[in-house]
């Protein structure tokens, strides 16, 4: 029977700095990956927990990664050419298909724009599968924006909305994302989709601001992050209500997003 | 006609009636059934009319009309197509079920459960068809005709509450609207083979004559035990130096030699769970570039004495490890060491209340026994037990259970998602707040906590030579949601005793559809330092919830 739970070595083949606190680790690998899916990480010695695909190409997996825990800070002393282990891939993804001939609303909130890069990326490439993409993000400030660097590519392809909560800077708003969503058209759309990614405040928030809209609670997706030690429905830690986040999730609609409480 | 005979006709029928209802049928399994032989001499009327039917179609229907024939009367009969528009035999549950003849109801809902605790997902290339079509229904039956060990009782279930409870409607009106003898025929054979089933799987589950009984002397019944040391370890609940909660001797399930060593008059302290699940497990070991999966120490079965609450207990572990998502292989190869012996209740222990969960009985052991003062009986239920007994005398023991405990818990009512929430934001939960002190404890000692964290351990500073281990997690300590950087999506004690309590009595029920999680065991209330009693909790919960649910229609 195969042990599910046995992590694989596989060599990291770049360390790309986002910014003072987040790293991108480019990794070796080559199945498919679905997007919104994550891998669980682990370093020898501290542990292992769930990390989002932030990038997929031909041979390798990105993963952007914040120094915030214990984990986290034993990836960030690994460099090219070193190990990392890891299992997955795991959980299931946005509708992608249901996205085709709609609109797209991506709203996403700091490292939020980690595990939807892949599919902004994906809509860069082929620009004709979507009718408009709306991607609104909001970094807390200027330090903390990132995948600099691709900003300017998806304000090309898309209609963009970049804010910054507590700075004033050329090219960011001022304010929380979640109050330029009045911005977005929904009167005019046929039909549309809404993905939100970020911390749980920001994405209530963004929910409340989109329904005021009134954007409908089926249109809109999110992607739930928890707490795992096993991330295959076992060890508890991400269940809410009879949902386990691991295997139900990370993305939910709406309708029933809304009803999971903790 | 041996079991696994049967099982397999059972299945091959069920799949065929799956494939007739499942879409249009090509001339090629047109051609098939057409060339097929019929019996003549069914026993089941309808049956035999049914097989009656079908022939008869495809005695007067020239062979290359048929598939055009019988796709225009599929369309027909069961996707109301044509002038029957609206008014056809839809072959889902929830159409049948719900009061506003909708698809995607309540039943669909629960269909689909059983079928992800059972670790399936509808597989059709079909679109439009969904968990409680009937040919989805048809194959999970052949699913659990197929298992290794058949669960008899499940497919009763299933037979009962998700076929039998809507088909003999939908086949009336499958005859009503379709115009063919082929789906007349279909029908009949349909509502006779499923009420055949229905008799044959209560046929099955009588209760056999081949559970023998023996009376053993006290000193017989140690030579046994020091017999099956060398097959087994044999676990038991045993005295430990330590001492519980309460400040009595701890009880724990531990190796036992003797019949003096069992203690069998009061509930332990730890359930037999720590046996099959340890509390700390070494998953593999790690270097700086590999890892190797940990191995056992050897492959000795276990023999494990057991209350029936500790045996129910084991289901539902079993649900989580090997049901939720993808088999757990560090929890199989243990679990599947594990042999029971039944030792039966003869009076309800302080804190149980296990008639209230339904789980004061159970037929799920290989050996069930009574300690009277000065023998054992026994009764041997799996005869690879039986040459253990060659000498010994036979007696009338039939296992009894228990079936009145001192406390009784009424689990409240929770019909609809609206209900849940009020459930589950009830002021009641925060009164835990000066309550609960977040030990642990609770969980600790559950038959039926899963909960783990993993936990790498280094066999010095210098090197990256190490392990990673499994060990029990509680739901009740504040780290257990707490994420990188300090988040915590529960944040009081009283957030956590509601997560757990309503996991027990109505989430885990919620999602697999089956019994709810508590065992009534009682070892909870036993440890608890702040004298909670969860037989309490839970009756408590029932009240405010009711409470509430008053005040809410009342608003």
């Amino acid at each position: 029977m195969e042990n599910i739970m046995l992590p694989k070595p596989h060599k990291i083949l770049a360390v790309l700095k986002e910014t003072n606190a987040e790293y991108t680790f480019r990794v070796a690998y080559n199945q498919p990956i679905d997007y919104n899916q994550f891998f669980q990480l682990s370093i020898p010695k501290v542990g292992e927990a769930p990390i989002s695909v932030s990038g997929k190409g031909q041979g390798y997996v990105d993963f952007t990664i914040r120094k915030i825990g214990r984990l986290t800070e034993g990836i960030f002393g690994l460099q090219k050419d070193d190990t990392l282990f890891m299992r997955g891939p795991y959980g299931n993804s946005f509708p992608v298909a249901d996205f085709e001939n709609k609109n797209l609303v991506v709203i996403a909130g700091g490292t939020g724009i980690a595990p939807v890069r892949p599919l902004l990326n994906h809509f860069v490439q082929h620009p004709e599968i979507c009718q408009n993409v709306y991607f609104m993000a909001g970094f807390k400030n200027l330090d903390a924006v990132i995948y600099a660097d691709e900003l300017p590519k998806f304000a090309s392809a898309f209609q963009t909305t970049y804010c910054l909560d507590t700075e004033a800077a050329p090219g960011f708003r001022q304010g929380f994302v979640t109050e330029y969503i009045q911005n977005v058209p929904f009167a005019d759309f046929d039909d549309y989709n809404i993905a939100i990614v970020g911390p749980p405040i920001m994405m209530a928030a963004a929910a409340k601001a989109c329904l005021q809209e009134g954007a409908a609670p089926e249109k809109i997706w999110v992607s739930f992050e928890r707490r795992m030690s096993c991330a295959i429905g076992k060890c508890g830690h991400c269940k809410i209500n009879d949902t386990y986040v691991c295997l139900d999730g990370p993305v939910f609609n709406y309708t029933k997003a809304r009803n999971l409480f903790d | 006609m041996t079991t696994a005979k049967l099982m397999a006709n059972r299945k091959a029928f069920y799949q065929l009636l799956a494939r007739l209802y499942e879409k249009e049928l090509s001339p090629k399994f047109i051609q098939q059934l057409a060339h097929l032989t019929y019996p003549t001499a069914e026993q089941n009327p309808q049956m035999q009319a049914g097989y009656q039917q079908l022939k008869a179609y495809f005695a007067q229907q020239p062979l290359a009309e048929m598939a055009d024939d019988l796709a225009s009367d599929y369309a027909k009969t069961f996707l109301g197509a044509g002038e029957t528009k609206g008014n056809a035999a839809f072959p889902y549950e929830s159409v049948y079920t719900s009061d506003e003849k909708l698809v995607l109801q309540a039943a669909w809902e629960n269909v689909t459960k059983i079928y992800r605790a059972n670790g399936l997902v509808m597989a059709t290339e079909m679109a439009d068809i969904k968990e409680d079509h009937i040919a989805m229904e048809l194959k999970f039956m052949a699913h659990l005709c197929d298992v290794a060990e058949p669960d008899l009782a499940q497919q009763t279930t299933f037979l009962n509450e998700h076929l039998l409870n809507w088909t003999p409607q939908f086949l009336e009106d499958v005859q009503t609207y379709s115009r063919t003898n082929f789906y007349q025929g279909v029908a009949l054979l349909t509502a006779g083979f499923l009420a055949e089933d229905a008799k044959i799987l209560a046929t099955l589950q009588r209760p056999t004559a081949t559970t023998q009984s023996f009376k053993l002397t006290n000193a017989a019944f140690d030579q046994l035990l020091a017999k099956w040391q060398q097959r087994y370890h044999v676990y038991a609940p045993t005295f430990t130096t330590n001492r519980n909660a309460k400040q009595q001797p701890m009880v724990r399930f531990g190796a036992v030699t003797q019949l003096a060593d069992i203690v069998y008059d009061r509930q332990s302290d730890f359930s037999a769970k720590e046996i099959y699940y340890p509390i700390m497990q070494t998953l593999f070991y790690f270097n700086e570039n590999n890892v190797t999966e940990s191995t056992l120490d050897d492959d000795k079965d276990f023999l494990i004495f057991m209350h029936p609450c500790d045996i129910n207990a084991l289901k539902r572990t079993d649900t989580i490890f090997m049901h939720n998502g993808a088999p757990d292989s560090y929890y199989q190869r243990l679990r599947e060491k594990v042999k029971i012996v039944m030792m039966i209740c003869t009076e309800s222990y302080e804190n149980c209340f296990c008639v209230s969960m339904q789980t004061n009985q159970t037929d799920h052991y290989n050996l069930a026994l009574e300690f009277k003062t000065d023998h054992v009986v026994m009764a041997v239920k799996d005869p690879l037990f039986l040459s253990d007994f060659k000498h010994q005398p036979t007696t009338d023991f039939v296992p009894t259970f228990i079936t009145k405990n001192k406390g009784q818990a009424h689990l409240p009512k929770i019909q609809n998602q609206a209900q849940a929430q009020l459930a589950g934001h009830l002021d009641y939960w925060q009164t835990f707040n000066d309550r609960c002190i977040s030990c642990g404890g609770c969980n600790t000692v559950c038959p039926t906590c899963t909960c783990f964290d993993t936990t790498d351990i280094i066999y010095d500073e210098t090197s990256l030579d190490g392990e990673r281990r499994r060990v029990w997690s509680s739901c009740m300590l504040d780290s257990f949601t707490m994420t990188a950087g300090g988040n915590r999506v529960r944040k009081t004690p009283g957030d956590n005793m509601r997560f757990k309590t309503m996991h027990k009595v109505y989430d885990y029920k919620q999602r697999f559809s089956t019994e709810n999680m508590c065992v009534g065991c009682g070892r909870c209330t036993q440890q608890c330092p702040k004298d909670i009693s969860f037989l309490d909790t839970i009756n408590g919960f029932h009240d405010a919830f009711n409470q509430a649910k008053n005040e809410t229609v009342v608003k």
